[in-house]
Parts: structure tokens; C-alpha cells; sequence
């Protein structure tokens, strides 16, 4: 798991809605703040993290950051 | 006193009472419907449209010109647009006269919104003064109220918020679709009494272990809310009273619980009953609606039964296929239909996925007919259809969509 996938995912999602794409991110990137994600848009991540690493980010409460993804995916 | 009426930190814009009202009288046309994305914009009309005792129809700001005209059959509602006698607004000029007014309402008045039809395209319902604000409760210990507005405007929950914090002469204070941040300081900087909001709203709120002693009261709808997040909103509303309540389009707001469990207020009683587990709600209880004929409304909603008499009920799940997005319904054969139009689409299958931030997530399964359909093309042509909480987020092509026994498409 590292940083390149999971932008790859917040591409995705962003590509999909027809948003300007990111060009890098860090741990501490904010997914609604910096990426501009809304709840719909975070729901669709939730769901291709969970088809490729089998983990619900958001099961067990609240994920800000990319950082915290990560944590969730250890 | 120049209270403040609405602050919406979107576009920074404070109006006071006084300019609402300032505000209503300068307008000079009025238009029997109302499309915006500014939320004073769609309150204004409102409370224009109840002075000038005209009716008035809410149409969502994302709606696109051919959902309009598939709603309302118009091809241009903007044409609609028309004068103002002035003499219906010349005994407002404090806002004392204005609720006064409101309250006066003639029963010529009436509202119109839309909601997802469980058939195909969304059906309007039309309400009057009366059943809207059956449950708004005007009282001197209300009018204090500072009411944090977390729904969308044009939509039932949203419109019920805005009546109780009318009438009441309250502050509105939005915290929609705006940075959590933003929300917080918002909570904290008014002192919100009362904020009202959907599960999703709650879930995706961050409140960053602080404490806001100024809310009052917390108000759930629209969607089941989870134990953890009711727990954890107590730590942080540390003097707020939590409330779940059941509210459909067609009925506003019905019951409140406190935990899960639902209980019928007394008055209520001979109004609502339950077949086979289904909740079903009297007629006189809804506004008006095309295709509502028999006295009793099934709600689709099924129940599990804790009491008996008085009766005590859970929510369990839905009995028709309408889809919760984050309180927002959505028809699935409304989104196929659409699908259905895009070239190269041969077969289409939408349905729900449990998600943990949104309740339920539109999935779709399409078989194309043409190799050169992309997933891109599909999307790009449902966003100009469909409002965006009805596009399906995950695309699937198959080779076969698995239909059921009748040969009915089978829903996952």
C-alpha cells in the first residue's frame, strides 16, 4: 500500500465527476478540503479501497486525511 | 431589534430581519417558481409567496432544463415571471408585522416540491399553510432559537427547519455542503441551539473532541443513525437533547424517538396504522399529490412492532426499491430509464451497495451493445440528465445481467 495507489483511487473518483485531477499528495492531505471531496465523493472512494484492499475506511468512524486512510489500510 | 436572519458563509452574505424585509419590498416581479442555488434567494420567494397569497413551486437549483421540463411540462418557467401588487406588503415594516403576516396565511396558499416517484419520474406534492406547519411549534421559549441549516433548501426537511425558525423569528445559520471547519466555527461563533441534519451529515462531521455548549438540541432524519455516532455527538453536544425523527415528503414530520424506537403521539393514533408491517398514514395527514386516490398512503417503510398499545415501532427497511442516498431518495428504474437512452446501452441493472458514509451507494451493471461505449461517455452523458445524488458512482460493464424467475431484473 503506498501513497501512488491511493491517488490513483482519489483520481478515479475525481476523474469521474469530471474535477481537475490532484497531481501529488501527501499524508496530510485533506480529502474534502484539499481534493475537493463531498460526501458522495468520499462514499465512491470508500467503496474502490474496499474492492482492492478489502478494508472499509470508514467503518469505524470519521477519515480526514490521506494519513489516515493509510493508517486504516495497515 | 435588528436581528439577524440568515448568515450563509458560502458567499460571506449576513442579512438581518430588516433586510428580508427591506428586501420584499423593493422586489418587483415574482415568479411562480422558484430555481436557485442561493438559499435567501429561495427563502425570500417563499415568504414573498405567502404575502402575495400566490402559489408556489420549488424546483431543485441542480435540476437541468430537460428535468424541468419533464417535471413541469414548461419549456421556459422563467417567462412566468410577473408583476407584484405592492398593497398586499404595505403593513410590513418591522419583523413582528411579518410573522403577524405569515401567520395569516391564506389558504389560497399552497407549495409545490418534488420528490422520487416510487414509478419512474419524480411526483410533485403540493402542500397548504396548514399541513406544513402542523408541527411547527411558536412559542416565547423558542424565540431564541439559533437553527443551524444543514438540508437542502427546496427539500422537505430543509423546508420544515426554515418554518420553525420563521415563525419563531429565529437566526438561520447554514452549515450545508460548506468545510467542517467552517460548520464548527459557524456552531460556536452564532451559539446554535438547535442544529437538524441527516445521519450522513453527522457521520461526516469531525468534531475534533471540542464541545459546544450553546446547542440545545440535535435533530436526526431521513436515514437510520448508528449507536457510535449517537454516543459520540453526546460527548460533544454536551448540553444537547438527541432526537431521532420520521419525516417523508409526503407527510413532513411524524414521529420523533429518542433511541430507535418510534411511538405514536395520541393525537396521531387513528391516523397512522400498520398491514402487514407496513406503515401506512392517513390521507388527511399529506398534501396533495396526482397519484395518491385511497385514503391510506403506504409509506413503503416496514416496521418491527415493540408495543402494541401504545404502539412502539423500529424501523427496519424499506419495502419498495427506493434507494436512501444520505436522506435523498432515488428511484432505480428512473436511473435506467435514462441509461436505457444512451446509445450502445443493451441492458441496465441499478442498485444499491450499503456504504458507511452515505447509507446506500448507486451501482450499476450495463451490458453495451457497442464496443466504443466507455464508462466516460455514460458518465458525462447522466450528468446532464440526472441530479448528481442519482448517478451511479460504481460502472460496471458485464457480459449478462442475472434477472429472476418472472424475468423481472433482479435487484442485488
Amino acid at each position: 500500500m503506498n501513497l501512488e495507489s491511493i491517488k490513483t483511487i482519489i483520481n478515479t473518483v475525481l476523474q469521474n465527476r469530471g474535477k481537475q485531477e490532484v497531481e501529488s499528495i501527501s499524508e496530510s492531505t485533506e480529502l474534502r478540503d484539499d481534493v475537493g471531496f463531498d460526501s458522495l465523493d468520499l462514499a465512491e472512494l470508500t467503496v474502490r479501497i474496499e474492492a482492492e484492499f478489502d478494508v472499509d475506511v470508514f467503518e469505524d468512524g470519521i477519515v480526514n486525511t490521506v494519513g489516515d486512510i493509510l493508517a486504516k489500510l495497515k | 431589534m435588528n436581528s439577524l436572519f440568515f448568515f450563509d458563509s458560502s458567499n460571506n452574505k449576513k442579512y438581518f430581519w430588516q433586510e428580508l424585509i427591506d428586501q420584499i419590498h423593493d422586489s418587483k416581479e415574482f415568479n411562480p417558481f422558484c430555481k436557485s442555488d442561493d438559499y435567501f434567494e429561495v427563502f425570500k420567494q417563499i415568504v414573498i409567496s405567502i404575502l402575495l397569497e400566490e402559489k408556489i413551486t420549488l424546483l431543485d437549483s441542480d435540476f437541468s432544463h430537460e428535468e424541468i421540463f419533464k417535471l413541469t411540462g414548461l419549456e421556459d418557467y422563467k417567462s412566468l415571471q410577473k408583476g407584484i401588487d405592492k398593497t398586499k406588503l404595505k403593513h410590513i415594516s418591522t419583523k413582528s408585522d411579518l410573522i403577524r403576516e405569515l401567520k395569516n396565511c391564506s389558504d389560497q396558499w399552497e407549495i409545490t416540491l418534488y420528490t422520487s416517484g416510487t414509478t419512474g419520474l419524480p411526483k410533485s406534492v403540493t402542500h397548504k399553510f396548514q399541513s406544513f406547519t402542523r408541527y411547527v411549534k411558536i412559542s416565547e421559549s423558542n424565540s431564541n432559537n439559533v437553527w443551524g441549516f444543514a438540508y437542502n433548501p427546496t427539500h422537505m426537511a430543509g423546508l420544515q427547519v426554515f418554518f420553525q425558525a420563521l415563525m419563531n423569528g429565529n437566526s438561520i445559520i447554514r452549515l450545508f455542503e460548506l468545510p467542517n471547519d467552517i460548520i464548527l466555527s459557524n456552531i460556536q461563533e452564532f451559539n446554535i441551539t438547535h442544529i437538524s441534519a441527516t445521519p450522513t451529515f453527522y457521520r461526516l462531521l469531525d468534531l475534533k473532541t471540542k464541545t459546544f455548549p450553546s446547542v440545545l438540541r440535535i435533530i436526526s432524519g431521513g436515514e437510520k443513525i448508528d449507536l457510535n455516532k449517537i454516543r459520540e455527538l453526546n460527548k460533544a453536544f454536551i448540553n444537547a437533547e438527541i432526537r431521532n425523527v420520521y419525516a417523508s415528503t409526503e407527510a413532513g414530520t411524524l414521529f420523533a424517538s429518542q433511541g430507535d424506537q418510534f411511538s405514536i403521539r395520541n393525537e396521531l393514533k387513528n391516523f397512522v396504522k400498520l398491514v402487514e408491517n407496513e406503515l401506512h398514514i392517513h390521507k388527511s395527514l399529506l398534501g396533495q399529490s396526482g397519484f395518491l386516490s385511497d385514503e391510506w398512503y403506504a409509506s413503503g417503510d416496514l416496521v418491527e412492532i415493540i408495543n402494541q398499545d401504545p404502539l412502539v415501532f423500529k424501523f427496519l427497511s424499506r419495502k419498495n426499491e427506493m434507494i436512501n442516498v444520505a436522506g435523498y431518495k432515488v428511484n432505480p428504474n428512473e436511473v435506467e430509464e435514462v441509461i436505457r437512452e444512451i446509445n450502445g446501452v443493451n441492458e441496465v441493472s441499478v442498485f444499491a451497495k450499503k456504504n458507511s458514509v452515505i447509507g446506500n451507494i448507486i451501482c450499476c451493471e450495463i451490458v453495451k451493445g457497442s464496443e466504443e461505449l466507455t464508462e466516460a461517455d455514460i458518465r458525462k452523458y447522466l450528468q446532464s440528465k440526472l441530479q448528481e445524488f442519482k448517478l451511479p458512482r460504481i460502472i460496471k460493464f458485464v457480459s449478462q445481467i442475472k434477472t429472476t424467475r418472472t424475468g423481472k431484473l433482479k435487484r442485488k
